[in-house]
């Protein structure tokens, strides 16, 4: 589809409804067994689990995808990703223009949007959350998609120094960002990209109001229960280590949603959240792998499972600055060496999907094709070892960074063994806690590490291929193949405007990783999450937080059938 | 005899004869005394956490998972909470901060200060705390006596058992088993749960469990010495007559027993205190209970400094006061004993 | 005179003090006791165990499956499975073999953090009883304030910091407890420091450090033996929990802090993969305390007829 003009009209209710039936098909995960219709309103009680308290409910703070699902449910952005993920389509904004030269973004905010207070949404509220978003005293975490490469004068954010009020001022004034009139938000780019429409998506780029943010810039959102938002629902309370409550906003342009009350728990051990849903206290959950079995070996749970696709790819990152792992051969050896069906199948007991390719399912880019080249075949990667040239005593004894987190324990150990059985090495897992793991793969203080991967930020090749140029090394990709050619392809994507061009050079890009194998490719992780048979109307995407509540992107649809 | 019978020995009636002026002016004494040597105490804890935390390689900010953060965020955030000062001089701050109570703002919870975050997961530890300590002083004590008052019955094997096994068992076993058999097999036998453990903190049954774990080691300490020192005083000449005498004389002798049993407990009780302080981080991790306990083991993970040292010095400051009483607590008890 | 006093003092035996028939005694009344008997045959069954497997797996006898090799087709098999007496683990490992590994573990850590203990203990509290005075005075002032320190939180922030290898876990546990040994020979050296005997060599120009270590040895010997007992069993229990917390030994290394890790995880699934080595724990702890109790009431000097 052409990202030139997006001319975006709202959908009526019953138009997410039947884009709910094509998704049954396509992704084949709705709910359609329960007893009746509706519940009425004092039984629209929704009860979710996000295991994690937010560390913030300020939008321009917020990281985590536990964060995410309350900051898109409570605030309402410039767009927002369609259920089928092809394109974006109008959330506070109705529609937007983007100028020829693709540097121009004008967004037409909605006259009859208002915030939870009853105050208009205004203009000015948006230049104020993006100013306050780039602004480097802030330190907000999920900038980085709003300075790199995108919005005009942004790429000085990191030189600036936070505690030079003045340098600080002179930045954010220098940026991209104007507000013509109350109803009209302008971003200009630095340079042209065809997944900017993406980036106006992310919850950080959130509208706030500037009276009530005051001289509380950094703290506003403390008290989460008044904080007053434009999206879809309002936050009513807030205990801490518990759960925090939406309720709808009254004042919100769109749909209502059927829900009443949405309490989002923090329940952080995964039993006793299994327990609660078993006695009916939650009414969705994610199934952690040590409860798989229980799950399976109960008919009623078994049905009320299902499995989700998310957006990311998980694989085994090779240091590509050291020996042995500059070697083409030796990375071949170890995408060879995996036997991904029983790791999939037994070890994860069916959570996870055999990958060998790095744009995953359910999003423009999916090319299953090209992961020929990293199939599990010992006797190939035994070969390729030989073909490398090198000693024996430079890929023998190697060291498999790994973060010492429950889930992976059990990965790990598959993966050592499989490598170890069948290229005929002696590698050793070194099992270091996360923290430590960070600190290290930035520095570049290892020499294979794994398994690690990439969740989407959005739907777009950009916010994948970009993760290996050169820049992003060390940052963002720690294998660090620093390559020109690619750096030039993706940057020709990311530039390009129009789909089928972009296409061309993200396959380029795409064919360069595998034929260099730098990475090996594992897998890629369903959601699976118990959902009560009495929760209809779920709109799920790929793209939801489906561990928490699939369908969170469309809340309003989401309603308790009588039961 | 009959002084004697009373239990209060000569040295003790001298005591009582000194002129009460001195006697209080001693008490507060060594109370001040006592305070003021918590400060060093209270600063050797901070600095050897502190250097032991700066040793620990990675950052607070770097992530455990999910997007990683650009060094840009980093570096403003190293500004913004002061890391990027020496770290002698970041220590000295905190030291000076510490002084006036201010302890810093959280590195995980942010915008909230530690003190904050520590007041919120005060009340789960203190009632679980509270309960378990109510219930383990006069049940150990009771089992302790009693085991010797019937030495090498069936009574007594039974409760040195119980007590021998609680002091050995783990504690986390305890628990895990507790909900093995409580919530799993309840839960296949009836398709409901028993006793679940409580997430999100309430003052109810879900308690039970968390309680009974966290008790079981101290129970068991103290049956075990209740029953020795017990066992002691049963020794001596004069309880033995009393005893021999019938029931009348029993009774009088059981007040003096257990009195004089209770010294000696009384004094482990600072031990036993810091036992069920690390105890409960256990519990708190086993039963999912949002306490003091498990948001340390947490900020250890998360390189949250001022989480890290708030909680060691909360923690050590608690065990000296509870020593501190308890101290108090002993003389009061037995007048033989001096101060200092 | 000076002369016949010298000779009248070398006379008197130095060298042996008088509880020759103490160990002889102590034994006698050890075996009579059921229970320490009882823990003394489990212990003793461990650790022939745990030394015949690590023995098997050193030559791949065909006796056990190894302990390391995965079969993720024939994961988490129940009790009595074919081929996996006690089933097998999430990635099909043998759970026997693992069981049998961890045993190693738990009693190699038990055993080599005493020690630690040991030597710090007795160094730090030979010296500030025999020295006394001001370093007496300073070490003590020391002792107090290591006490002050909660043992679990240093332990969690030391392996957070230095990794978690067998090596820095015994000597982090090590380093925690030797505050009880110290007190206890401190307190040893004082009572000794002040007997007769000790001035009398003094009088006759022995060394009285030699003689304190004499006389130290029987009447320390003791609480040291019951104290080093009582430790082993804290120190299992130390390494579970902190393996249990995620902080200890990192897999694929079979503790059974490990295991009960990873089987908790699955408790609702496979409640036999955390209860099995949560109970071999059990069992290995309450051996060594019957076996320390039973060596407490034996060496009780009260207690002898």
């Amino acid at each position: 589809m052409d990202g030139t003009r997006g001319t975006l009209k709202s959908l009526p209710i019953t138009a997410v409804l039947s884009i709910t039936a094509l998704l049954a098909a396509a992704c084949g995960s709705t709910n359609t067994s329960s007893n009746g219709g509706m519940a009425p309103n004092a039984q629209q009680i929704l009860r979710t689990n996000s295991a994690t308290e937010p560390n913030s409910f300020d939008p321009g703070q917020m990281t985590y995808d536990y964060e995410n699902l309350i900051g898109r449910n409570v605030f309402e952005t410039l767009l927002k990703p369609k259920p089928d993920l092809t394109d974006v389509e109008g959330a506070a904004a109705s529609s937007y223009d983007v100028s020829s030269d693709g540097l121009t973004y004008t967004f037409h905010l909605r006259p009859n949007a208002r915030w939870s207070d009853g105050q208009p949404l205004r203009a000015q509220d948006f230049l104020y959350g993006y100013q306050r978003l780039l602004d480097p005293s802030l330190a907000a975490g999920y900038v980085d998609p709003f300075f790199d490469t995108t919005i005009a004068g942004g790429a000085n954010y990191g030189n600036i120094d936070p505690k030079n009020t003045a340098a600080v001022q002179s930045f954010i004034q220098g940026l991209g960002l104007s507000a013509p009139d109350d109803h009209t938000f302008v971003i200009k780019l630095a340079q042209p990209a065809g997944y900017f429409k993406w980036v106006a998506a992310l919850s950080a780029g959130a509208p706030i109001r500037k009276d009530l943010v005051g001289s509380r810039y950094t703290s506003w959102a403390s008290n989460p229960a008044g904080i007053v938002s434009n999206g879809m629902f309002k936050i009513s309370e807030e205990v801490p280590k518990d759960h925090v409550t939406l309720v709808p906003n009254p004042y919100y342009w769109g749909p209502k949603p059927h829900i009443q009350k949405w309490n989002d728990y923090f329940i952080a051990d995964a039993n006793q959240a299994f327990s609660k849903y078993q006695t009916g206290e939650l009414d969705a959950l994610q199934v952690p792998l040590g409860t798989q079995d229980a799950v399976n070996a109960d008919p009623k749970l078994k049905s009320q499972q299902h499995r989700y696709l998310s957006l990311g790819i998980f694989y085994l990152t090779p240091n590509l600055q050291v020996s042995p792992f500059n070697n083409v051969h030796v990375r071949e050896a170890i995408a060879h060496a995996i036997d991904r069906d029983t790791l999939v199948n037994s070890v994860a007991k069916g959570q996870y999907v055999a990958r060998q390719t790095y744009i995953p399912q359910g999003m423009i880019g999916y090319t299953p094709s090209l992961g020929s080249a990293q199939n599990y075949d010992p006797a190939k990667g035994k070969a390729a070892l030989q073909a490398s040239g090198l000693p024996t005593s430079a890929y023998d004894k190697i060291k498999l960074l790994t973060r010492a987190t429950s889930t992976n324990q059990l990965i790990n150990q598959y993966l050592l063994n499989q490598i170890n059985l069948n290229l005929g090495v002696h590698w050793t897992l070194d099992v270091v806690d996360s923290k430590t793991v960070t600190d290290r793969i930035r520095k570049g203080n290892f020499q294979i590490y794994g398994p690690d991967g990439w969740g989407a930020d959005y739907p777009d090749e950009q916010d994948f291929f970009d993760v290996y140029t050169t820049g992003a090394c060390h940052g963002l990709n720690w294998g660090c193949p620093n390559n020109k050619t690619y750096d030039d392809i993706v940057g020709k994507g990311d530039a390009a405007l129009k789909q089928s061009d972009r296409q061309r050079y993200y396959d380029q890009a795409a064919k360069m990783m595998e034929d260099q194998y730098w990475v090996a490719f594992l897998y890629n992780r369903y959601d699976v999450t118990l959902v009560k048979p009495y929760v209809q109307g779920i709109t799920s995407t790929a793209i939801d937080e489906s561990n928490y509540l699939p369908g969170d992107f469309n809340t309003n649809s989401i309603y308790i059938a009588t039961h | 005899m009959a002084a004697t019978a009373k239990g209060a020995p000569a040295r003790g009636a001298r005591l009582s004869l000194r002129p009460r002026k001195t006697r209080a002016a001693n008490l507060a004494f060594y109370i001040v005394r006592r305070i003021l040597w918590m400060i060093p105490v209270v600063l050797f804890v901070i600095s050897i956490t502190f250097v032991l935390m700066h040793l620990a390689p990675g950052s607070p900010w770097d992530r455990t998972g999910g997007r990683p953060l650009s060094k840009a965020v980093i570096d403003d955030l190293n500004v913004k909470y002061g890391l990027d000062k020496p770290l002698w001089n970041q220590f000295l701050l905190y030291v000076w901060n510490v002084a006036h109570f201010d302890f810093g703002l959280s590195y995980q919870y942010q915008n909230q200060t530690a003190a904050h975050v520590l007041l919120e997961s005060w009340p789960a530890t203190l009632t679980i705390g509270a309960l378990a300590f109510v219930l383990i002083v006069p049940l150990g004590v009771a089992l302790g006596v009693i085991a010797a008052l019937r030495q090498n019955s069936v009574i007594d094997y039974i409760a040195v058992g119980f007590s021998t096994f609680g002091a050995s068992v783990p504690n986390f076993v305890i628990g895990i088993l507790l909900i093995i058999v409580f919530s799993v097999e309840a839960y296949h036998l009836t398709g409901g749960s028993l006793f679940l453990p409580t997430g999100g903190f309430a003052v109810d049954e879900h308690l039970i469990l968390p309680v009974i774990t966290l008790s079981v080691l101290p129970v068991a300490y103290i049956a075990r010495m209740a029953r020795s020192s017990t066992l002691d005083v049963l020794r001596q000449d004069y309880v033995r007559t009393a005893w021999a005498k019938g029931l009348r004389e029993r009774l009088v002798v059981l007040r003096h027993i257990v009195k004089n049993s209770l010294i000696p407990v009384v004094s482990t009780l600072g031990s036993i205190f810091a036992l069920m302080v690390t105890g409960s981080v256990i519990v708190e991790t086993v039963f999912a209970i949002p306490g003091i306990g498990r948001s340390f083991v947490v900020a250890v993970s998360s390189r949250d400094y001022p989480m890290i040292l708030a909680t060691t010095i909360l923690f050590s400051v608690v065990i000296a006061v509870a020593n501190l009483i308890i101290d108090l607590l002993y003389t009061v008890i037995d007048p033989r004993v001096r101060l200092g | 005179m000076a002369a016949a006093v010298t000779d009248r003092v070398q006379e008197i035996d130095w060298e042996n003090p008088e509880q020759v028939g103490l160990w002889k005694d102590a034994w006698q009344r050890f075996r009579r006791n059921p229970i320490a008997v009882l823990g003394l045959a489990l212990v003793a069954v461990i650790v022939l165990a745990a030394i015949g497997a690590r023995v098997v797996f050193a030559f791949h006898l065909p006796i056990l499956r190894d302990y390391l090799q995965q079969d993720p087709a024939n994961a988490d098999l129940g009790l009595f499975s074919p081929g996996h007496i006690l089933g097998s683990d999430e990635l099909g490992r043998d759970i026997l073999s693992r069981m049998l590994y961890g045993a190693g573990i738990s009693l190699t850590i038990g055993v080599l953090t005493q020690c630690i203990y040991l030597v710090i203990g007795a160094a730090v509290g030979l010296t500030a009883g025999y020295c006394g005075g001001r370093l007496d005075n300073l070490l003590m002032r020391f002792v107090d304030v290591w006490y002050a320190f909660p043992d679990l939180l240093f332990l969690l922030v030391v392996v957070s910091v230095f990794g978690a290898s067998l090596f820095t876990i015994f000597v982090a546990i090590g380093m925690i407890y030797w505050v009880d040994l110290a007190r206890l020979i401190r307190g040893q050296v004082l009572s000794i420091k002040e007997k007769e005997y000790v001035e009398g060599a003094r009088a006759a120009g022995s060394s009285p450090l030699k003689i304190i270590l004499r006389h130290l040895a029987p009447n320390a010997l003791g609480p040291v033996i019951v104290a080093v007992t009582f430790g082993i069993p804290r120190a299992i229990f130390l390494e579970a929990t902190l393996s249990f917390l995620g902080a200890g030994i990192v897999p694929p290394t079979p503790s059974w802090g490990v295991m009960i890790q990873q089987g908790y995880e699955s408790i609702f699934s496979h409640p036999m993969e955390v209860t099995l080595p949560a109970v071999s724990i059990a069992i290995t702890m309450l051996s060594f305390t019957f076996i320390g109790d039973g060596l407490r009431d034996s060496l009780d000097p009260r207690m002898r007829r």
